[in-house]
């Protein structure tokens, strides 16, 4: 209990929580005030996802990324338990909205995206560092919602995001960035920064 | 101040921001949406506006970043020691971030123009007003961006202002109605979408936008380089002054934009020699390719009693209702410009151009059915009717099985039909088509 509570404080767990819960809560209050029907607009369901996902990244890289890596366990499974951890919150915060007067979803899509981008985070996170894990999955997303294209198949794979949930072109790309992301990330770990960088992370 | 502002650009995050944002526009111009801006200039610099969608938020993020970039290295109270006034070690990021935005927008428009660069000949000064519009509103994103990493730097805020952007485009109209006008202040992408062929901004609308968004960015400078709470206090007014001067001067009806037509744009101009062939003066670069099947149509034509003389492109817009000028001995054809800035329908203009003069005036209330005229120039032309794909394949059958009754009548006969088609459409009585009054 001890470690998982220093892990969660190094990792600025609480405050990147405390935003994503207070992110799903601006959304959803943003919604019930300005409209009538109770499903959100998928494209705001989307910038919900991507809102949340980025409000958690900050926890995939804690101060010394090359100190943690001396530690004397295994690091593989306490890395990949955090990302299934981040998708869980991500998916409960915006699911608990399907009870109340503005609905976040449908859950299929929450799931697919939140799965979809993490992965697409994680991967970024061990390629570019944690810094810049954001680049790569806000540009695409937004590009997506502007630009959705069911046809052809290359279109439905491009705008994997913002595709019905019952697309299988959709489905496997994110499937295949989640399964991605999650491998390089529980493998590698974040890409560990000089440590003037790293002093500030 | 020059080498420091050399050091900024090579040290900042300026490089890969112009980088991001040309690969990012380029993309979007061509790839988004079926290419829109191969039929002029104007359409270009509207098609660029439009992708701002994109680019407003990325630029938004972007400066976050770089603003992140002394809290990243932790050297914010280093640099807080010096004796220097803050001003002074903002001018260059400003200006760094600024020439990157700016020259990301104007080589994806470079990039663009190379694509229409031999066909657009015309390139009206609003042009140039929309383009600045853009630029303008590209600096005030990433200048905000700068003020807003600088106010809150946490490591979420550029994702977060990227997010942020795009929702507050993607709102700004839902929330103005029925202002319309309203979010044409605000949004500078607003009414840009798919431009016609006359399209342009008007300069009171460009003149309000950019009022609006100097404002901003007047506002994000005050806030980037502010110490203390006063400066940004002091940054409001800019914003309510901008906001309040922008409103007035925007005129106050909706589509404004949509409905605005060029009229120099929509003016004829003629190819030099005998017989006429005319077309607006946006597709002027498309004239060496119509002159010649529409020379070829008026010889066809020759072979009907007062035939025409003179063949313009029908420069009719349904947006505001403006029909295209026409006099019995002209026809008008429809000319449509293809992705790659040429003519579209190259294989049908001859037909076209022949089935028009058996159309009558554009204002008839009885309109021949397109089959019909389709028929009959066919005939006048001697082939026939191939199967155009671009046409539904009910057109298609229908022209088809109209020429063969006409082929299996006697020549005399048929010639008859269609001189009388041509007469009651000149006197817009075509209505029932080409086998009108006899028992088919």
């Amino acid at each position: 209990m001890r470690w998982l509570t220093l892990y969660l404080r190094s990792r600025r767990a609480p405050i990147a929580m405390a935003a994503a819960a207070g992110c799903t809560a601006l959304m959803w209050s943003l919604w019930s005030i300005f409209s009538d029907t109770r499903a959100a607009g998928i494209p705001l369901v989307i910038l919900t996802v991507l809102l949340l996902v980025a409000a958690l990244t900050v926890t995939l890289g804690g101060p010394d990324d090359a100190l943690e890596q001396t530690a004397a366990f295994d690091w593989l499974p306490r890395r990949a338990a955090h990302l299934l951890a981040i998708l869980l919150i991500v998916v409960v915060l915006l699911l608990a909205t399907l009870v109340t007067g503005a609905r976040f979803g449908p859950a299929g899509l929450v799931i697919r995206d939140a799965a979809g981008l993490l992965g697409l985070t994680a991967l970024s996170a061990a390629v570019l560092g944690v810094a810049r894990a954001w680049f790569l999955p806000l540009g695409w997303t937004l590009a997506a919602i502007l630009f959705p294209r069911d046809e052809p198949l290359l279109g439905r794979i491009l705008t994997w995001q913002a595709q019905e949930p019952a697309s299988t072109a959709a489905a496997v790309t994110a499937g295949i960035l989640a399964v991605g992301g999650l491998v390089a990330y529980a493998v590698a770990g974040p890409l560990r920064v000089a440590p003037a960088e790293a002093a500030q992370q | 101040m020059i080498r420091v502002l050399g050091i900024e650009l090579r040290r900042s995050a300026a490089a890969g921001s112009a980088l991001t944002l040309l690969v990012v526009g380029v993309l979007t111009l061509f790839f988004a949406e079926r290419i829109g801006f191969a039929s002029g200039w104007m359409q270009l610099a509207m098609s660029q506006r439009l992708f701002l969608a994109l680019l407003w938020p990325l630029a938004l993020a972007a400066g976050a970043w770089q603003a992140l970039r002394e809290h990243r290295s932790k050297t914010a109270e280093l640099f807080a020691s010096t004796p220097r006034p803050r001003a002074q070690r903002a001018v260059p990021t400003l200006a760094a971030m600024a020439f990157a935005v700016v020259t990301g927008y104007l080589a994806t428009g470079a990039a663009g123009g190379l694509w229409i660069f031999d066909t657009a000949e015309y390139l009206p000064v609003q042009f140039f007003t929309v383009t600045a519009v853009g630029l303008l509103a590209l600096v005030a994103a990433v200048w905000l961006g700068l003020a807003a990493g600088r106010l809150l730097p946490w490591r979420v805020t550029p994702p977060m202002l990227g997010i942020a952007g795009l929702g507050l485009l993607l709102l700004i109209p839902g929330a103005t109605r029925p202002r319309g006008w309203l979010a044409l202040v605000f949004s500078p992408i607003y009414e840009m979408n798919m431009p016609g062929e006359y399209a342009t901004v008007p300069a009171r609308v460009s003149a309000a936008q950019t009022v609006w968004l100097a404002a901003l960015a007047i506002a994000a400078v005050l806030l980037f380089v502010s110490d203390g709470w006063r400066v940004r206090v002091a940054a409001l007014l800019p914003v309510l002054v901008g906001a309040a001067l922008a409103i007035t001067v925007m005129p106050h009806q909706n589509r404004v934009v949509t409905d605005a037509i060029d009229p120099v744009a929509r003016e004829l101009v003629c190819a030099p020699d005998e017989p006429r062939v005319c077309v607006s003066r946006v597709h002027s670069g498309l004239l060496p390719e119509v002159v010649a099947p529409a020379r070829e149509a008026l010889t066809v034509l020759a072979k009907l009693p007062d035939p025409p003389v003179q063949v313009n492109e029908d420069t009719t817009t349904y947006g505001p209702m403006s029909f295209a000028p026409w006099r019995p001995d002209i026809v008008l054809a429809r000319i449509e410009v293809g992705t790659d800035g040429r003519l579209a329908n190259r294989d049908t203009v001859l037909t076209e151009t022949v089935a028009a003069a058996f159309a009558g005036a554009p204002d008839c209330e009885q309109y021949p059915a397109s089959p019909d005229r389709l028929a009959a120039a066919y005939w006048l032309i001697g082939r026939e009717p191939a199967a155009v794909t671009t046409y539904d394949p009910e057109v298609n059958e229908e022209t088809r099985q109209l020429w063969r009754e006409l082929r299996t009548l006697p020549e005399t006969e048929a010639n008859a039909r269609v001189v009388a088609f041509r007469q009651a459409a000149l006197k817009c009585a075509a209505g029932d088509g080409l086998f009108a009054g006899s028992s088919r």
